[in-house]
């Protein structure tokens, strides 16, 4: 379950910076970051203090103690308590290098410090505490900085908070202790929900969904996710992590058809980096697929980095797809830990009747009379009465249209109907309406998801396209001039 | 002790007292009083206040809860079991830790999972399941419900009867016996589908009734549209209407097919 925490945001390339003269490139581009804090602040453009989270996390491997606490005496002004809160989580390090900058924190420690930048400064410690496994005080620091955001309301700050709020539930799953903040979560959700902070409402959402599932509380997640406010999705990471949440509880309460799809849509949209996301979103979506009756393509197991993961759900496909009752059973047992640690057990000991269904099909399709009692020992029940099992099976299987056939008490077996022409009736043109529908839908939603930020044209022009677009003018330049010149 | 907790425990003692004796009235009005009573004790849900005699009085309220879970299924009264199910829950779940593991939990939770099948709930039935550890699963009172779930929904229906003989708690049976009215009705719907016919006697043992007088009472009450001919029941099945697919649903199509082609006008 732990594997899909970490969803990374897709690196982003660094704007080149002239960081040659700094002593330490890190720091530089910490101070760059808050420089775009500021001005996003100032400009109240969210924007941009999203591209600073983004570039924060690009810069996450690189962050030292020494680093942070020349940051924090840059960002924060000295002696203050938020800068000597934060100072007392990092660890002590010994070698003093922060002499190189302490003159220039000095000078722009009179600047007016926003709100947001401090807020930024809580997160950048959490996540180097994290990213340290320093747990206990990456939980004392979470637990300050929701106190602090619990007095600020501004909307630039929403991204911030939403990064908090994730890394808030990280550090106690971390530790374990993730059913005490349940209530804290819910306050926090309540409060977003009056603000109009999607974007918080969106991940405190998941937070939660999470935290329940954590404890298999599906009754009360499922309870929440119904009531919750649902408006579109802002950010694609935590629009994954919700269909993948709703694609649990789905399977849980037996509603294949839509757990599904969302899965399968949660696989599909998350990024190429979160493997293990994907790699559990592929595990459920298998599972609800047997469970469904279909068969999942040997492709889907096949996929980069995923076939080592989805060996044990490849043998059980093989299982179900054969009919075999003996083989699922020992691929069960022999994969039991990985199940039990996936926490598919209990879906797994629903498929039984699958494998069963399966296997009836398979004797419906190759005979069409067949003894009962021959029935129940291809099926492999081990009853103490296996033709009165296969018979009452049997006649259900015919009931929930499984398999068209009739049976005949007196005699004992099962005699199997003529397999219609299936392209006589209209089911292959229903098959393909629904697939038409599936790619208009996809062009539709691709369609609204294109974003065009302002000005965008401008800034693409990169330095190379420039010279070109400089030379080619020059160029027409001079063949007017040479033109010119002929005409004299 | 406390003046209150020993109240409640006198009453208690009386309750347990008539539920020995089948005394369903005097039970179910002592548990109102207990009822109202136990809403004095901060220590319990939902508050779960750190009183000195917490877990006392956690212990005393789970131990009545339980008995008011016995008496609603004595009482054959479903609602009432959901109610008192409901409110014993907190106990095992939030407060599970703090107190020693109950004797009664796990027959109850199995109980509780009776219900939800035979009520045919199973998105329920399998929520509850998620909850409960690989330990309680192993237990023969759970295990007995999860048993009888799967095969019912393989339609391995003489299993489920036969478990009947074999319940793990004396609780079970008002709630097997249900089942058994469940399971009647779902062999019924079976068979119409996949017998043209059947002997009377033959039928008779597929629906597990006792006399042939039974069978003719449940088809007039359930089925009338089944025939009895000399000694045969017959099935009327519905016709399947063969000549439906060979229509054309003009209707639908013209629809889909517009709609494809305002869509493809907007991508293009």
């Amino acid at each position: 379950m732990t594997q899909d925490v970490e969803m990374k945001e897709q690196q982003v390339a660094f704007p080149p910076s002239n960081s040659a003269s700094s002593p330490t490139p890190v720091l530089q581009h910490l101070k760059e970051i808050a420089a775009l804090i500021e001005t996003g602040a100032y400009a109240r453009e969210v924007r941009r203090i999203l591209r600073a989270v983004r570039l924060t996390i690009a810069l996450r491997r690189k962050l030292k103690v020494s680093v942070i606490s020349s940051f924090l005496s840059f960002a924060l002004a000295p002696g203050s308590e938020a800068h000597s809160r934060l100072s007392s989580y990092l660890p002590k390090d010994d070698q003093n290098d922060m002499e190189v900058d302490t003159a220039t924190s000095a000078s722009q420690a009179t600047v007016k410090h926003s709100s947001e930048l401090e807020i930024y400064c809580y997160l950048l410690v959490l996540i180097f505490l994290i990213d340290q496994k320093k747990y206990t005080e990456a939980k004392a620091c979470s637990s300050a900085s929701i106190a602090r955001l619990k007095n600020l309301n501004r909307r630039t700050v929403d991204v911030l908070a939403s990064r908090l709020y994730f890394y808030y539930s990280l550090s106690y799953e971390l530790t374990g202790d993730l059913s005490e903040i349940r209530g804290n979560l819910l306050a926090l959700h309540r409060v977003a929900t009056l603000r109009h902070d999607e974007l918080g409402q969106e991940t405190l959402l998941n937070l939660l969904l999470r935290n329940y599932l954590h404890y298999n509380l599906y009754d009360q997640a499922e309870k929440l996710r119904s009531k919750a406010p649902r408006f579109e999705a802002h950010s694609n990471q935590q629009f994954c992590r919700y269909l993948f949440y709703l694609g649990k509880i789905r399977t849980i309460q037996l509603e294949y058809t839509d757990a599904k799809e969302s899965l399968l849509q949660a696989a599909r949209k998350a990024p190429v980096a979160a493997l293990g996301f994907r790699v559990q979103c592929n595990k459920w979506a298998v599972i609800v697929r047997l469970l469904l009756g279909e068969i999942p393509e040997r492709t889907v197991f096949m996929q980069k980095g995923m076939e080592k993961a989805l060996r044990p759900y490849f043998e059980l496909t093989n299982a179900v797809r054969i009919g075999d009752l003996e083989l699922f059973k020992t691929v069960a047992e022999k994969f039991s830990t990985t199940f039990s640690s996936d926490r598919t057990n209990n879906l797994i000991v629903r498929l039984r009747h699958n494998v069963i269904r399966t296997g009836l099909r398979n004797i419906s399709i190759s005979y069409s009379r067949i003894s009962l009692a021959d029935v129940a020992k291809k099926l492999r029940l081990d009853s103490p009465n296996p033709v009165a099992d296969a018979e009452s099976i049997v006649s259900k299987a015919i009931r929930d249209g499984a398999i068209d056939a009739t049976l005949d008490h007196a005699n004992g077996w099962m005699v199997s109907k003529e397999t219609g022409d299936i392209y006589s009736t209209n089911e292959p043109q229903q098959a393909f309406n629904s697939r038409i529908a599936f790619c208009l839908n996809m062009h539709n939603e691709a369609v609204r998801a294109l974003r065009f930020p302002p000005n965008s044209h401008k800034e693409k022009e990169s330095a190379e396209k420039r010279r070109e677009r400089q030379q080619q003018e020059q160029e027409l330049a001079k063949h007017i001039a040479e033109e010119d010149d002929d005409d004299f | 002790m406390d003046p209150k907790l020993t109240e409640v425990s006198q009453i208690f003692e009386r309750l347990k007292a008539a539920l020995l004796r089948n005394d369903f009235d005097t039970a179910s009005r002592l548990l109102s009083q207990l009822k109202i009573l136990l809403i004095e004790f901060k220590s319990l849900p939902p508050l779960f206040a750190e009183t000195p005699n917490a877990i006392q009085e956690l212990t005393l309220a789970r131990d009545i809860y339980e008995h008011a879970v016995v008496l609603s299924v004595k009482m054959e009264d479903q609602d009432a079991f959901e109610r008192d199910f409901f409110q014993l829950k907190p106990y095992y779940t939030d407060v599970g830790g703090r107190l020693p593991q109950s004797a009664q939990e796990y027959p109850i939770l199995g109980l509780n999972l009776l219900r939800l099948l035979v009520q045919n709930r199973i998105a329920e039935f399998h929520t509850e399941l998620e909850l409960l550890s690989a330990k309680a699963l192993e237990n023969p009172c759970i295990k007995h419900a999860v048993e009888l779930e799967q095969s019912f929904m393989e339609g391995a229906y003489n299993r489920v009867l036969t478990a009947r003989q074999t319940v793990p708690h004396e609780t079970y049976v008002y709630f097997m016996d249900l089942l058994a009215r469940t399971v009647r009705d779902e062999i019924a719907g079976c068979s119409e589908k996949a017998y043209e016919s059947l002997r009377v006697e033959d039928a008779r043992q597929i629906l597990l009734l006792s006399s042939d007088q039974e069978l003719f009472d449940y088809i007039k009450e359930e089925h009338p549209e089944w025939e009895v001919k000399n000694g045969w029941l017959v099935f009327n099945k519905v016709k399947e209407s063969s000549a439906s697919s060979k229509e054309i649903p003009s209707l639908q199509l013209i629809n889909q097919t517009l709609s494809y082609a305002r869509e493809l006008e907007r991508i293009v």
